[in-house]
């Protein structure tokens, strides 16, 4: 009797297994595996979005996984290594095509790109998802560009709000540098250069490179020129600037932190998603209800040259066509459809197109008075340099080159000895 | 009858051999796959040039990645750091532990647990809420060690403890500290409660001070507990990585880099495999030659 019993259960189980199977046995499914990019980062926000696109593509399903910065390079890393790496994942050109497409494991996009994606996609942001013999590793989706901000009661209760013009979101060096002057008499922590590593470099960079019209690449890419004389001149006047603090214990998030909390009168790293953040306050309004302005990096010339973030999908070529193909459609669905206009407001950042399948991209921020300011600041994008090789060790080798100067080094040596090794890696 | 009497205890024994295999299955299956396979992997590994990439080959170069390392100066570095660790690290965790037990060995037995548990709880508790509670501490802006100094009148100006190097690493030792003394107080307390009182008592009666009991009595019984202490607190010293990762990074100016941190840097950050294992031989080599030494000191004085 008890064998009888298991024998039916057993084949319960076994048509169970099949049975069930085959009601899906079309479907393919495949993973996202995502940076905190904005909503992107939001498991709600993407639930909706990936349960919009399997309505729309009946047999393709999306599991997705979510990746911090701090740890997500490893991860992804330690997929590779063991054949584990997801189908999709959501980053920028510094990664899906400077890091592990120039290794060989990304799928070549290029054929996804038609000549409407040409026209349609802003030239800078074209250059960047193509490695310079001609394949594509990312799909772009959306952009901004990171600026700095200020507090602006700070700035209005020692008079240095004057310095500042609040339109174009702009001011000069000098202006700058009179700013702090104002600001660390009455607090000594106006500005910290956060060098303790973990991203944000883009606000270190673009500071120094901005002050005296300094570059961090050359134009073609191959070559870090962070030594020139205008990023030295800039790194002596912040060294010896009263009240710019270089800390080697602080990373961009923290910065960011001690900024809303009213410790730092400027944070350097910022963008429109920092912006709209309401954790602890309505967006734009630090904890104690400051008004957060943003603006573009002080600089001596014509006009600032703001660091691009630039965002979108890349497929791991894990040697299914099947999921490849799925993956395809999952990224023109998200960044060339109708769909494109929600999963850009998904991350609170910009389109890199006008228009996608018709659909105007352009006003879909409408009615958003912080948005619709931050667009002034996005003119200024100035190249995207992020895309040399060799980018991992020199963005380590950056922050130690901060800390050093932070820590009285002579810095023409510190940033001699960051080209020295940023250049090597480059030359890999 | 005498034979069949040993074939059937001769079958016993091999049935209880058998069995005795078996339970041990799972643990060496473990440890073959988890210990034994990567540390070969590791050795074999660290005598290539081996990178990161889908097209890349891994090339033989004998010895080459350990002639580099000994000219690396971030590699030595990180070793010297390591040894200061180790160093500073190993004798006052042992000294403060038996002091610790030594004192609260004969306090009421309730007494004598919470002090136990108040030791043991930054073991249990996760490293990543030691990390941060310590992170608030140090800070530089709001931490709390800058404020109670500045309020004693100590210090006039904030001291930016984990980005300042002349005190980096020092921080990360105290931190180390008091997640490591939780384990050798628990064991040094037990191992005081077993030993033989009469011959304390006889010592005592004999007219022996409560140093000469302890030097000559009870000493020599937890010498091998000394001795597991010592060699436990030695690798994990020489193992620090998550605090190092969670709260320096290495910095600032490389002067918290341990071995482990610039292991894992080299093949998570830079890829390099080969020589990322090449250090992790060395450091190998170095905690089983100090353990070695170590047994070999312990068992001289047994």
């Amino acid at each position: 009797m008890k064998k009888l019993l298991a024998l039916v259960l057993t084949l319960c189980m076994v048509f169970a297994l099949f049975g069930g199977s085959a009601a899906y046995a079309d479907d393919v499914t495949i993973s996202l595996w995502t940076y905190p990019i904005g909503g992107w980062g939001n498991s709600e926000i993407v639930d909706k979005l990936i349960a919009d696109f399997e309505a729309a593509n009946p047999g393709i399903k999306v599991t997705v996984e979510y990746l911090a910065y701090a740890d997500g390079d490893d991860k992804v890393n330690t997929a590779i290594e063991g054949n584990a790496a997801p189908d999709l994942i959501m980053e920028g050109p510094e990664r899906l095509v400077a890091n592990w497409g120039a290794k060989g494991y990304m799928v070549d996009l290029a054929e996804l790109w038609d000549d409407a994606d040409k026209a349609e996609i802003l030239p800078v942001v074209q250059a960047a998802c193509f490695n310079k013999a001609g394949a594509s590793y990312e799909y772009p989706l959306c952009m901004t560009a990171h600026c700095m901000a200020i507090n602006l009661n700070r700035f209005q209760a020692v008079g240095a709000d004057k310095l500042i013009d609040l339109d174009t979101h702009t001011w000069t060096t000098d202006q700058f540098i009179e700013a702090v002057k104002l600001l660390a008499a009455e607090n000594p922590n106006v500005a910290a250069i956060y060098c303790s590593g973990q991203g944000g470099d883009q606000g270190t960079r673009a500071i120094i490179n901005n002050l005296y019209g300094g570059t961090f690449t050359d134009a073609d890419h191959t070559k870090y020129t962070a030594d020139s004389p205008e990023n030295i001149k800039a790194l002596e006047l912040l060294a010896g600037l009263e009240g710019v603090n270089f800390d080697p214990a602080i990373n961009g998030g923290e910065e960011i932190n001690l900024f809303r909390q009213g410790i730092l009168d400027m944070a350097f790293c910022w963008n429109i998603g920092a912006q709209l953040n309401t954790d602890n306050n309505d967006a734009g309004l630090t904890n104690d209800g400051d008004t957060i302005v943003c603006m573009a990096f002080p600089t001596d010339q014509a006009q600032p040259a703001l660091c691009g973030g630039i965002w979108g999908f890349g497929i791991f070529d894990n040697g299914s066509a099947e999921k490849i193909e799925a993956a395809k459609t999952f990224i023109k669905y998200m960044a060339d459809s109708a769909a494109t206009a929600d999963a850009v407001k998904a991350s609170t950042y910009f389109a890199v197109r006008d228009t996608a399948d018709g659909v105007d991209l352009t006003k879909i921020y409408d009615g958003n008075e912080i948005m619709s300011e931050y667009t002034k600041l996005m003119p200024f994008l100035g190249d995207y340099y992020q895309v040399v090789p060799g980018w991992a060790e020199a963005r380590t080798a950056w922050w130690n080159m901060l800390q050093k100067v932070g820590s009285g080094a002579d810095v023409t040596e510190a940033v001699t000895e960051f080209c020295a090794t940023a250049n090597a890696a480059a030359g890999k | 009858m005498r034979k069949s009497r040993s074939g059937l205890n001769q079958s016993l024994v091999r049935q209880e051999t058998i069995a005795g295999y078996l339970f041990l299955l799972p643990s060496l299956f473990f440890f073959l796959v988890f210990v034994v396979y990567p540390m070969f992997m590791c050795i074999y590994t660290s005598f290539f040039d081996s990178n990161m990439g889908k097209n890349t080959v891994d090339t033989f170069i004998g010895f080459g990645n350990y002639k580099e390392l000994f000219q690396d100066k971030i590699f030595l570095g990180a070793l010297r750091n390591t040894v200061v660790i180790v160093v500073v690290a190993v004798p006052t965790v042992c000294a403060f532990s038996l002091w610790v037990a030594s004192a609260i060995t004969d306090m009421k037995p309730v007494l004598t647990s919470a002090f136990r548990v108040i030791f043991y709880l930054p073991v249990v508790t996760g490293s990543v809420a030691v990390t941060v509670v310590w992170k608030w501490m140090y800070n530089n802006y709001y931490g709390i060690f800058n404020y109670l100094l500045k309020s004693a009148g100590v210090i006039d100006k904030n001291i930016n403890w984990l980005g300042d190097a002349r005190y980096a690493l020092w921080c990360i030792i105290l931190i180390l500290f008091t997640t490591s003394v939780g384990q050798p107080i628990v064991l040094y307390v037990s191992a005081l409660g077993n030993v033989d009182q009469s011959l304390v008592e006889a010592a005592e009666v004999d007219g022996a001070t409560p140093m000469q009991v302890f030097w000559k009595i009870k000493w020599p019984q937890i010498m091998p507990t000394t001795l597991y202490i010592v060699v436990i607190t030695t690798i994990n010293s020489f193992q620090c990585f998550a605090l190092i990762q969670l709260l320096t990074s290495g910095g600032p100016n490389h002067s918290t880099d341990t071995v482990m941190y610039y292991i894992y840097y080299t093949a998570f950050k830079l890829y390099r495999y080969g020589y990322g294992n090449a250090m992790g031989v060395v450091l190998m080599l170095i905690i089983a030659l100090l353990s070695a030494v170590q047994f070999k000191l312990g068992q001289s004085q047994d």
